[in-house]
């Protein structure tokens, strides 16, 4: 017979390294058609991170995100950067691109002040223009600012700004420090159906509530969560590296390591909580490991909820549960006997 | 050997197989954008498509198995098959003579052989020891990947074979021989304190033991390692590479080539998946040695089964919970023991151990902590960086472990959580002041959405 359960599992996850200098840098080029040019060293693995970044250059300098270019993971052109690792992209680099655009920005305002005949600390830059504050109609395009910079007054609007987290080394007979800048929380909650002949576990439904500050693209995280989600699954129920008795691994493929496919994924229902975290960019934190972190957790308290076996080693396959499930049955008929 | 005459003979069908496929001719639209005013501003919190989703949908996206670079040889990585045994020979004296082969190497030709994120205990291809069966003995380079796979197969490596140390457990006792004797195998420990345990158990209504266990798993990339070297005629090398961290990458290749920093590029192409495996050097100073020898650009992709066993898998973990909680499951005190099998080399495992030792004790507010980790050596695929760094395998058993204190308190998995959560200004494991801290509100939410009620509705068998 098939029976539903529900299990839930929360987390936190810190974003960056332990203790170990995490720094990022980064260089912002206005040009002279109001378009940006963002260097990093950070690689784009699939992520979408160098979308994250372009978005937070334009918010800076207050242009579309499809205006800004980002040339990236070249070491003669770009700059010093920890990689894409430990959820620290959006965080990090993050932070020093929008340090970069700052600058930038900062450098364009020292060259549209005397072409607005206003002082620089009176200006913004907003929707494609570098706008006297208060005075909407007051201001000049950023290309034309850009330009001016360039061929009129000398220096081109060209920002480098650079982020480095700032920790504390943990005691090393207490573990006690500040290893991490910030971190984040989530829960997700999983409705499972176990058929309690065979063990076989079905995910029907996974709710995921996450915590990443300021989205900075809402589509991203959602997809950083499913593709989490997936990882998860695997985790909780049918991957596992096999060795033999010599230390060789028996199943390095993908026919006999069996991952999750798009069939085995359950309905994903993803909430972004709101949050804002002051020392990220825009508010931003990250969201790329955490994502993966309690799935398997739901997944199995789903599974006791549904079949009243605890299942302690990963993956809970069909086998591990109906042997669980055996055991527990033969228990009951022993205490039966004995209580009669 | 004379590589002219070799060469020679192979030319006509050396030039056709090395041709790449053609590619099939897709009319994509090809009209620039110019800057728009009225694009959206601001930028922040937009749905904004990614610039890559268009040449990703239009198949335009090149990785560096799409490269091709006139010349180009292709290398192949001979594995040592064995766990952990003595090096006595390596013969590839047959390799080298077969047409299309152009070079083989093995450990003695890497100048500076070994490397790792933080111990620098990875040779980049095994001299005298091997440590796990995914090792590399010998590359080879040839005109075709056939040839250079059809060449492994004709090198012959003599070992002595020891016993290999497999189970974690076993390599934490200290009877069991060193798997890099005479380095002991616990190659890493963490340990957290915070406030009086043995008062905190004292003071609890009940006290819960449970222990757990997670396996070792790939993180499966859509694209496997791959890297291509060339060298120009200044003696500049420049590495096209799969690598998601370029700039500190770029410091270990230099260091294994023993060559400066400033004479290499790295160029890292767009990446198909990463998840933490691609955190470190795999075949760079191999296809950088490989290309200084032959004077010809190097590829080298790995092949799915390497993938799994000459690349970084997640730790697998043997956790021990011990919880002391009040009568309305408040936990007053917790003990952890977490062992992590950290294969046979070092790479990540010092990040993974401190992240697992920071938060196995959960999202939870406990005043009386004792959490130490342990790190072992044993004669398996190395375990390193891998999405999460070790924390879905505390997740696990500390919200396995919540669950069943749950239960026999009888009060709702929701509402236990809810009265342990971390708050705002709470302190962490590591009396870290906590700051945007929204465990409460993430529980709630989802509860909310997921129509969680009342006590658990399940079937209870």
């Amino acid at each position: 017979m098939k029976r539903r359960g529900r299990g839930i599992a929360c987390m936190w996850y810190p974003i960056g390294f332990t203790v170990a200098a995490n720094p990022s840098a980064a260089v912002v080029k206005v040009n002279e058609d109001g378009t940006a040019t963002l260097l990093t060293g950070t690689v784009e693995t699939g992520q979408g991170s160098l979308t994250i970044l372009a978005q937070i250059v334009a918010q800076e300098l207050g242009i579309a995100t499809e205006d800004v270019h980002v040339v990236s993971a070249d070491t003669d052109t770009t700059p010093m950067d920890t990689g894409a690792i430990a959820s620290r992209t959006t965080y990090v680099t993050g932070n020093a691109a929008r340090l970069a655009a700052e600058k930038a920005k900062l450098m364009m305002f020292d060259v549209a002040a005397p072409m607005l005949g206003v002082k620089a600390n009176q200006l913004e830059a907003k929707d494609h223009h570098i706008v006297v504050k208060g005075y909407p109609q007051r201001k000049a395009h950023v290309g034309d600012v850009a330009n001016h910079a360039r061929v009129v007054t000398g220096e081109p609007p060209i920002g480098s700004g650079y982020f480095n987290p700032a920790t504390v080394a943990l005691d090393p007979e207490t573990g006690q420090g500040k290893p991490f800048a910030t971190y984040v929380y989530a829960t997700q909650i999983a409705e499972v159906e176990v058929d309690d002949e065979t063990g076989e576990t079905e995910v029907l439904r996974i709710v995921a509530s996450h915590d990443c500050g300021t989205p900075i693209n809402p589509m991203l995280v959602e997809g950083q969560v499913e593709g989490g989600i997936s990882m998860g699954v695997g985790f909780a129920l049918q991957e596992e590296i096999l060795f033999d008795a010599k230390g060789r691994q028996i199943n390095p493929n993908l026919t006999n390591y069996i991952m999750p496919t798009s069939l085995d994924m359950p309905d994903i229902q993803v909430d972004i909580v709101d949050n804002y975290d002051p020392t990220g960019p825009f508010g931003a934190k990250g969201v790329g490991e955490p994502t993966c972190v309690s799935t398997a957790a739901a997944i199995c308290n789903a599974i006791h909820d549904a079949v009243g076996v605890r299942v302690t080693s990963l993956p809970a396959t069909a086998e591990k549960i109906h042997n669980l499930i055996k055991a527990k049955q033969a228990e009951q008929t022993r205490q039966i006997a004995a209580a009669g | 050997m004379d590589t002219k005459t070799k060469t020679g003979t192979l030319l006509e069908a050396e030039e056709l197989l090395r041709a790449p496929a053609p590619a099939p001719l897709v009319p994509f639209p090809l009209e620039v954008r110019v800057p728009d005013p009225s694009r959206q501003t601001p930028a922040v919190g937009q749905r904004t498509t990614r610039p890559d989703a268009r040449t990703h949908g239009l198949g335009q996206t090149k990785y560096i198995d799409d490269f091709y670079v006139p010349g180009m040889l292709f290398a192949k990585i001979k594995r040592a098959g064995v766990a952990s045994a003595r090096i006595l020979k390596v013969d590839t004296s047959e390799a080298e003579a077969m047409p299309g082969v152009v070079a083989v190497i093995t450990g003695k030709d890497i100048p500076v052989n070994s490397f790792g994120p933080s111990l620098k205990d990875q040779p980049v291809l095994a001299h005298e020891r091997v440590f796990h069966a995914g090792d590399g003995v010998a590359a080879v380079a040839a005109v075709t990947e056939q040839i250079a796979a059809d060449a492994l197969e004709k090198i012959t490596v003599e070992y002595e074979e020891f016993t290999p140390v497999l189970d974690p457990l076993d390599s934490l006792k200290l009877e069991t021989p060193g798997v890099h004797a005479p380095s002991a195998n616990i190659y890493g420990h963490k340990l957290i304190k915070k406030g009086d345990i043995e008062k905190g158990f004292a003071e609890s209504y009940r006290i819960f033991e449970a222990s757990f266990r997670t396996q070792m798993v790939e993180h499966v990339p859509l694209e496997p390692h791959s890297s291509l070297a060339q060298w120009d005629a200044n003696g500049r090398l420049t590495i096209h590479s799969t690598l998601g961290r370029i700039t500190l990458g770029r410091a270990d290749i230099a260091r294994t080539l023993g060559i400066p920093m400033s004479r290499i590029r790295i160029i890292a192409t767009v990446v198909g998946g990463n998840f933490g495996g691609k955190n470190e050097i795999t075949t760079e100073p191999v296809v950088a040695m490989l290309s200084k020898k032959t004077g010809r650009p190097v590829k080298c992709t790995f092949t799915r089964p390497e993938e799994f066993y000459s690349s970084t898998t997640r730790h697998p973990i043997i956790m021990d919970y011990k919880t002391g909680v009040t009568k309305e499951g408040k936990i007053l005190a917790r003990k952890i023991r977490l062992v992590l099998d950290g294969g046979a080399y070092c790479s990540w495992s010092e990040t993974t151990l401190g992240k697992a030792c920071i938060l196995c004790a959960g999202p939870y507010e406990i005043e009386n902590l004792v959490a130490e980790a342990f790190v072992v050596y044993t004669n398996k695929t190395m375990t390193g960086a891998m999405r999460g760094f070790g924390a879905p395998q505390v997740c696990f058993g500390y919200e396995s472990h919540m669950d069943d204190i749950a239960k026999a308190l009888g009060i709702d998995p929701l509402e236990i959580r809810l009265r342990n959560a971390l708050k705002e200004g709470s302190l962490s494991p590591t009396s870290q002041m906590l700051h945007s801290v929204v465990v409460r509100e993430s529980l709630l939410q989802a509860a909310k959405r997921f129509g969680w009620t009342g006590s658990a509705q399940g079937a209870q068998a």
